[in-house]
């Protein structure tokens, strides 16, 4: 194993004392596991993932494509279906008579015009990769959540290839204490190609890892756990020197000693609910609209800065507007955008776990995705529903900050061409986005995505 | 009146004296050759030693496992759970181990599916096949779990129980020997049949037979564990030390590698 490698996985599986542990064996498994490891850009294996999926399909005229004019079949947002009261960011403009509906959101120095759904994440636009126009193809939800985060659409009600999440977890998370977490968001291990360690541990809620690591403290102490704990790691040790496989055996060691590790640290108290949102206040665990799901952002940034987890997905959800209850979508968008826009804010504060002298912020890269969006048309019941065009934002120091790709048809909010692609000039689509994503992190986007082609516009210089 | 004698008839009268001769002398030779045939001995062919073939190459035989260790899936893990736990439906185990004692040991199998690996088809998560970290942690609470309910059962006795203290050995589901007296010094040779006892429980085979010093390296564990809850300042628990020392040994058998690997 070289040398990178090998201090790499210790670090990262066991903490510093276990990793002068390992370090001190000429362990066969580290080898191995070394040798399975995907080559990576070296400068991403200590960049942290999440993953948000608004559930139910966004409306994308509110924020990220936003149109306030009537036009062919577009009904614009305006104060006759739009419940305006909380949106801070609706300002007034002529639409017809008293009807009003609002005006552009684009402060001084924003390249992308949004809408008044954008909420706070309007203050961190030099930072936003906005994507226009995706073509969905779809107007099923499980079949756009499918399409939004694998790049396939659902082959025979099932997904055929895997999620981003899994995708990343697998090339660059194998090691970390938990690979991937998945909270609701539509996560997929497909195949036998990936490292069977990053299958996304699916949870509905934070509090469910809380209640994995709970001790109760009416039989045994830490002190006997932790007896235990060593007991089978030495146990382990010993099998695997006698064994003529010795990796899994090895295997098992390093993890009963990182159980030991998450118990030592307390992490079922840190990752608690409570302590949570003790922790992150800024992280409004009472919004009205979203609030519960807060606490999925407010778990990324606490297992992101103690380095537990590689790869986080969430999902906001109650976009699906069919009928009066549009009036809130706006509401909803800026409830789940402020919770991000003050995620931001924690990431630029929060001190990078290994790496000296840098934040969160600079190694953490944050993509949003939904199924699709909604129709131009507002329904007879006062909503809107399903239409096969997207959007997505991604926050990443990799990507383009302030900037813009894609568009839609003005007067039927359907894909247009953005650009010429080796298929032709089309639509950009999520396969694209994906595998512009993946290869942005050194790996091979063919590795995990039939379709899509990099889209180096997207990406920094 | 006879009839007139035909050609054919005196050839017949002419020739039957020379085919009687040829029949005679026929019978005599064959007669003569039988006789000779019989006065031959059986012939018989002597058993010879095969000659040695000449070894051309030398190879050890390859006895050793081409396939590593797998882990056992997550059906057969929770089967076996139950099993030990005296045999109970999912949800009747469930509601023994988390209990009304408000210990907080156990919360409900939902809670822990995903994480000991077992799959869900809703998302095509596939069966876990390898262990990591969360796994881990979550077959040591189920152990504790277990461990715990079954030292409260078969070493503490059901509470009101008649007659009062353990339930007799056939009756327990784990520690199926007579715990020592509270307070008695364990040394290798009064652990040594009891532990026996549970490693055949949770790992099928005597304990002598295991390739690590097993005997010794739970000894120390459990001597620890009393050690510490006989200490002055142990903080407060439902066990006995010597309870601790067995529940521990318990968790450390049913979390132990070669229970969750075949």
């Amino acid at each position: 194993m070289d040398a990178h490698g090998r201090r790499t996985f210790l670090q990262l599986l066991a903490g510093g004392s276990l990793g002068a542990l390992a370090a001190s064996q000429a362990s066969p498994v580290l080898r191995a596991l070394a040798a399975t490891t995907a080559p990576v850009a070296a400068s991403a294996k200590d960049d942290f993932f999440v993953f948000v999926h608004a559930a139910g399909g966004w409306d994308v005229t509110l924020f990220a494509d936003p149109r306030n004019e009537k036009r062919g079949l577009v009904d614009p947002a305006t104060t006759d279906n739009t419940d305006v009261r909380d949106l801070r960011l609706w300002v007034d403009a002529p639409f017809d008579g008293d009807v009003k509906s609002f005006q552009i959101v684009q402060p001084k120095g924003c390249a992308i015009p949004f809408g008044p759904g954008i909420g706070g994440l309007v203050d961190h636009a030099d930072r936003i990769c906005l994507v226009n126009g995706l073509a969905m193809n779809t107007v099923s939800h499980p079949d756009g959540a499918a399409y939004a985060s694998t790049g396939r659409h659902l082959v025979g009600g099932r997904a055929p290839a895997s999620s981003v999440d899994t995708m990343m977890a697998n090339e660059l998370s194998r090691e970390q204490l938990m690979p991937t977490i998945s909270l609701d968001f539509p996560s997929f291990y497909v195949g036998d190609a990936l490292d069977r360690r990053v299958v996304p541990l699916r949870i509905g809620q934070v509090g469910t890892l809380t209640r994995i690591l709970h001790r109760p403290t009416f039989y045994q102490t830490s002190g006997d756990r932790d007896a235990i704990g060593k007991a089978l790691a030495d146990e382990a040790r010993e099998l695997a020197a006698k064994a003529d496989d010795a990796e899994v055996f090895e295997g098992m060691a390093l993890q009963y000693e990182g159980v030991r590790r998450m118990l030592g640290e307390k992490l079922e108290e840190a990752l608690s609910p409570a302590a949570l949102k003790k922790a992150y206040p800024e992280l409004d665990g009472k919004a009205k609209l979203h609030g519960a799901r807060a606490l999925g952002l407010s778990f990324a940034a606490e297992a992101m800065r103690r380095n537990l987890v590689r790869c986080t997905s969430l999902a906001f959800t109650g976009f699906d507007t069919h009928a009066s209850n549009y009036r809130q979508q706006a509401r909803l968008q800026q409830e789940m955008f402020d919770l991000l826009a003050a995620f931001l804010q924690i990431l630029d504060r929060t001190p990078h776990p290994t790496r000296a002298g840098e934040k969160l912020a600079d190694r953490t890269h944050v993509l949003v995705v939904s199924d699709f969006c909604r129709t131009p048309q507002i329904n007879l019941a006062g909503g809107r529903d399903h239409y096969p065009t997207g959007s997505a934002v991604v926050i990443s120091p990799r990507f383009k900050g302030n900037f813009v790709f894609g568009k839609s048809d003005a007067a039927q909010l359907l894909p247009a061409a953005a650009r010429k692609f080796q298929d032709g000039t089309r639509a950009i689509a999520p396969p694209d986005l994906l595998a512009t994503f993946v290869s942005a992190f050194g790996a091979n986007p063919r590795a995990y995505l039939r379709d899509g082609e990099v889209v180096p516009e997207l990406l920094r210089a | 009146m006879s009839a007139p004698e035909t050609k054919r008839d005196a050839r017949a009268r002419r020739t039957s004296p020379l085919l009687l001769l040829a029949i005679a002398a026929g019978a005599a030779l064959l007669a003569s050759g039988a006789s000779s045939c019989g006065a031959r001995p059986p012939e018989l062919v002597a058993p010879t030693a095969a000659p040695a073939i000449a070894p051309r190459a030398s190879i050890a035989q390859d006895s050793a496992p081409k396939e590593e260790p797998r882990l056992v899936p997550a059906e057969a893990w929770l089967r076996t759970y139950l099993q030990l736990f005296g045999g109970l439906a999912p949800l009747d185990a469930q509601a023994r181990l988390r209990g009304a004692d408000g210990a907080q040991i156990f919360d409900d199998w939902a809670t822990y599916a995903s994480a000991i690996g077992l799959p869900d088809h809703r998302f095509d998560l596939p069966r876990g096949t390898q262990t990591n970290a969360t796994m881990l942690a979550t077959f040591e609470r189920l152990g504790e779990a277990l461990c715990a309910r079954a030292v409260e059962h078969d070493l503490q006795g059901p509470k009101g129980g008649t007659p009062p203290g353990p339930p007799p050995l056939e009756a327990r589901v784990i520690f199926a020997f007579e715990a020592p007296s509270p307070g008695t010094k364990l040394e290798r040779a009064s652990f040594e049949p009891r532990f026996d006892v549970l490693h055949r429980t949770f790992l099928g085979y005597p304990a002598s037979l295991a390739p690590t010093d097993r005997t010794g390296r739970f000894l120390s564990l459990y001597q620890d564990v009393v050690a510490r809850h006989a200490a002055k300042d142990a903080p407060k628990s439902r066990f006995t030390p010597e309870q601790a020392g067995w529940s521990a040994v318990c968790e450390g058998l049913i979390r132990h590698p070669e229970f969750q690997l075949y």
